[in-house]
């Protein structure tokens, strides 16, 4: 029997189907209260410096554990109150701690070049004196010597940062509410993933209510699930490195290497068994086939094409006996596989944008019988805007921010800057909030976009490294809009609650960075972690700033042009013979994204994946499992943030008391 | 238009087979594999959105598995 053709867009509607559980059917209130606001303030900033702190002892930041904390402590206060709490006021709550959480971080860059700036390598690549003043002070300045970035030398750097703050928050509420209306409303795409981030807010809520339903029972599941295995793959190895010089690791983190065992049968192959088996959480949402293909693909790369073909033919040369996964990575990468990855990643855009063209041409039919697949109508009481509105805040919000950018590189050429702000970005934008509403993921990235862009404009000047570059994406943030709408959150009481929270968050932020570098050098003995890591960062920036001075470089020169090809051609033929042959499209996007990838770190999420389809949909029936798995994900996140935030604090408390014997 | 989609997609993986394995995998012969077949893929996805057919493929793809218990869950 013939093969019935299936568009991919209707393949992938198909699938997202399952997601849908709420039915379409919502009604629309307010999630900003004084209580949220407070909420989220005070464990915001209450967590926000332990946040920073950690993210330069240890490299973990914690953060995504306390939009959890303030979710739980706001149920169980109000549970005792004998009051309720809302799924809008929760997600409210989760998105304002959350930014309260991070508000800190965004100012890292500042502390980050201050350091950079004084380095031997920066003075060694002849940087040093290059680095622009909107970026960092110089370097013997007193604000860098002294660590104060409350001293007027960092008021240049502060108010470039602030200024591009801004036009940022106007450029992308705008660009992302017209991207949603576009792809939500009018071409009615499910953002299969939406419903992970809606229903655990909507799983707490219920438990302030006086019926607990399968959603809260589901939820705990999870919870107790990540709690246990939080407790096994952080915990133990963080509590136990308190007290011991060496921590105990039950699963060695982060894998474990099977490189060197394989190599006598597949040499230039890498097996690394990824530990976290929390991994299979992804594997039960995802699509079974896109699971399937990847992991396929991955063990035919390792087992048969690196080895059988490509080591033969003396393409992977680098390679030797005897290295480990990062070692034999770094050689397969240099010698074949960047180049192969940079022309498929240039496949995934040119079949995005063949999908995406003729439904824009369509588009125009579609609106003279609008309603039948959407229209730009508005639900009642969603919390709209006006398009007209939104359309001219993004105008404001990219003009001023490419004349902030000529102000900064006046020598950069102006056309550069405006191609980018006024055509790349809305396709750029569209494509990806197309493939977000459609797969819950981007597909739509040009590697090396800056260096290329460099590259063509002839500027040679360093400072242009330093630079932002108007090549924005508001795809993906159509996602959280699509959340707000499951959630029943109007989009008015959202950005009320941003835009309130914002000034408080920029000045706080900036204050207790101050402090905490204050406390000690960063990096310093103090925070071991960048201790570590930032020489050799600042080694890499050193290289990737002057990669296009000399034109010899090691990066550059492991660019080839029949190995881009290669990738770009093979996944344009892939893709095309699927088409041919009537196969679904979404082995493309396994395969793709499973070529020459690892494949041991593919099973957690290959195991979840066949678990799923093998015995739960057997267990519980396909509609209930579909409806039971962004709950149990997000419980499950809920769970081992809660572990992670808990044992660093533990960690913290000891590493303050115990007292040095000298 | 479909057939001839196919047609150009599956011309243009023989011309890209046909580089790799007589040419040396010279990129511009490559390259003008990878054009044909981008052609092809263009002429893919018009056919596909402009077909008569319209939008009657909805139900396809993995929605016959849909039915499983239809209930729903234990409240």
């Amino acid at each position: 029997m013939a093969r019935e053709r299936v568009s991919q867009a209707d393949e992938w509607q198909a699938w997202a189907k399952r997601y849908d559980i709420e039915g379409g059917i919502r009604t629309f209130e307010s999630g900003l209260t004084v209580k949220v606001f407070i909420g989220a303030l005070f464990i915001g900033l209450l967590m926000m410096p332990g946040s920073i702190y950690l993210s330069y002892v240890s490299g973990q930041s914690g953060a995504e554990a306390a939009p959890w904390v303030a979710v739980i402590l706001f149920t169980e206060l109000a549970r005792r109150s004998f009051t309720t709490a809302r799924r809008q006021e929760l997600y409210m709550l989760l998105g304002l701690t959350g930014a309260a959480v991070g508000s800190g971080m965004q100012y890292r860059n500042f502390i980050w070049y201050a350091y950079f700036v004084n380095t031997p390598q920066a003075a060694s690549y002849e940087i040093a004196d290059k680095i622009p003043d909107w970026i960092v002070p110089a370097g013997d300045s007193v604000g860098v010597l002294t660590r104060s970035l409350l001293h007027p030398d960092w008021f240049l750097p502060i108010a470039v940062y602030l200024a591009g703050k801004l036009l940022g928050t106007l450029r992308f509420v705008s660009g992302q509410y017209i991207l949603f209306r576009l792809t939500a409303d009018l071409e009615r795409l499910p953002y299969p993933m939406a419903p992970i981030s809606a229903q655990g807010a909507t799983a707490l809520a219920e438990t302030t209510g006086k019926e607990e339903t399968w959603r809260w029972r589901v939820f705990s599941i999870g919870s107790m699930a990540g709690l246990i295995w939080g407790f096994l793959y952080i915990g133990v190895p963080a509590l136990s490195g308190v007290m011991m010089s060496q921590p105990i690791e039950i699963l060695k983190i982060p894998w474990i290497d099977f490189t060197q065992s394989i190599e006598g049968f597949a040499p230039t192959g890498v097996f690394a068994l990824r530990t976290d088996f929390g991994q299979m959480l992804i594997g039960f949402v995802m699509p079974f086939p896109i699971m399937m293909a990847e992991f396929v693909a991955a063990m035919a790369s390792q087992f048969i094409i690196k080895p059988q073909i490509l080591y033969p033919a003396e393409i992977l040369h680098q390679w030797q006996e005897g290295l480990d996964v990062r070692a034999a990575n770094l050689f397969n990468s240099l010698d074949f596989e960047m180049s192969f990855g940079m022309g498929k990643s240039f496949s995934f855009a040119v079949v995005g944008m063949a999908a995406s063209i003729p439904m824009l041409f369509k588009m125009r039919q579609r609106q003279k019988r609008a309603g039948e697949r959407g229209s730009f109508a508005t639900p009642p009481n969603r919390g709209d805007f006006p398009i007209w509105l939104m359309g001219a805040m993004w105008l404001i919000g990219m003009a001023g921010f490419v004349w902030l950018i000529h102000w900064m590189v006046p020598n950069f050429p102006l056309s550069f800057l405006l191609g980018y702000a006024f055509l790349y970005t809305p396709i750029n934008s569209y494509i990806t909030a197309r493939t977000f509403g459609v797969l819950g993921r981007d597909l739509f990235e040009i590697p090396y976009l800056h260096e290329i862009t460099f590259i063509l404009s002839r500027y040679e000047e360093v400072d242009i490294w330093f630079a932002p570059l108007p090549d924005e994406d508001y795809g993906r943030g159509t996602q959280g809009w699509r959340v707000l709408e499951l959630t029943g959150t109007t989009f008015t009481s959202n950005l009320a609650g941003t835009l309130l929270i914002m000034p408080i968050l920029l000045v706080s932020g900036i204050v207790v960075l101050h402090f905490i570098w204050q406390i000690a050098p960063i990096p310093s003995a103090q925070y071991p972690f960048v201790q570590m890591m930032w020489p050799i960062n600042a080694t890499n920036e050193c290289l990737w700033k002057t990669s296009l001075r000399d034109g010899n470089s090691e990066m550059l020169q492991a660019i080839r042009g029949d190995y881009v090809s290669a990738g770009f051609t093979s996944m344009l033929a892939l893709y095309g013979l699927l088409w041919v042959f009537k196969l679904p499209s979404m082995w493309f996007y396994g395969i793709a994204g499973g070529i020459f990838g690892d494949p041991g770190s593919m099973v957690a999420r290959l195991l979840g994946a066949v678990i799923g389809r093998f015995y739960m949909i057997k267990r519980f029936g396909m509609r209930r499992w579909y409806m039971f798995n962004p709950v149990l994900a997000a419980g499950f996140a809920c769970g081992v943030g809660l572990i992670g935030m808990g044992t660093v604090a533990i960690a913290l408390v000891s590493k303050a008391v115990i007292v040095k014997p000298f | 238009m479909e057939k001839i989609a196919s047609l150009i997609i599956i011309g243009g993986t023989v011309l890209w087979l046909f580089s790799i394995f007589a040419l040396e995998g010279r990129w511009q012969w490559q390259m003008l594999s990878a054009l044909v077949l981008t052609v092809g893929i263009f002429c893919a996805h018009f056919w596909e959105e402009f077909q008569d057919a319209g939008d009657g493929g909805q139900d396809a793809g993995d929605g016959g598995q849909d039915a499983g218990d239809g209930g729903t869950p234990g409240e």
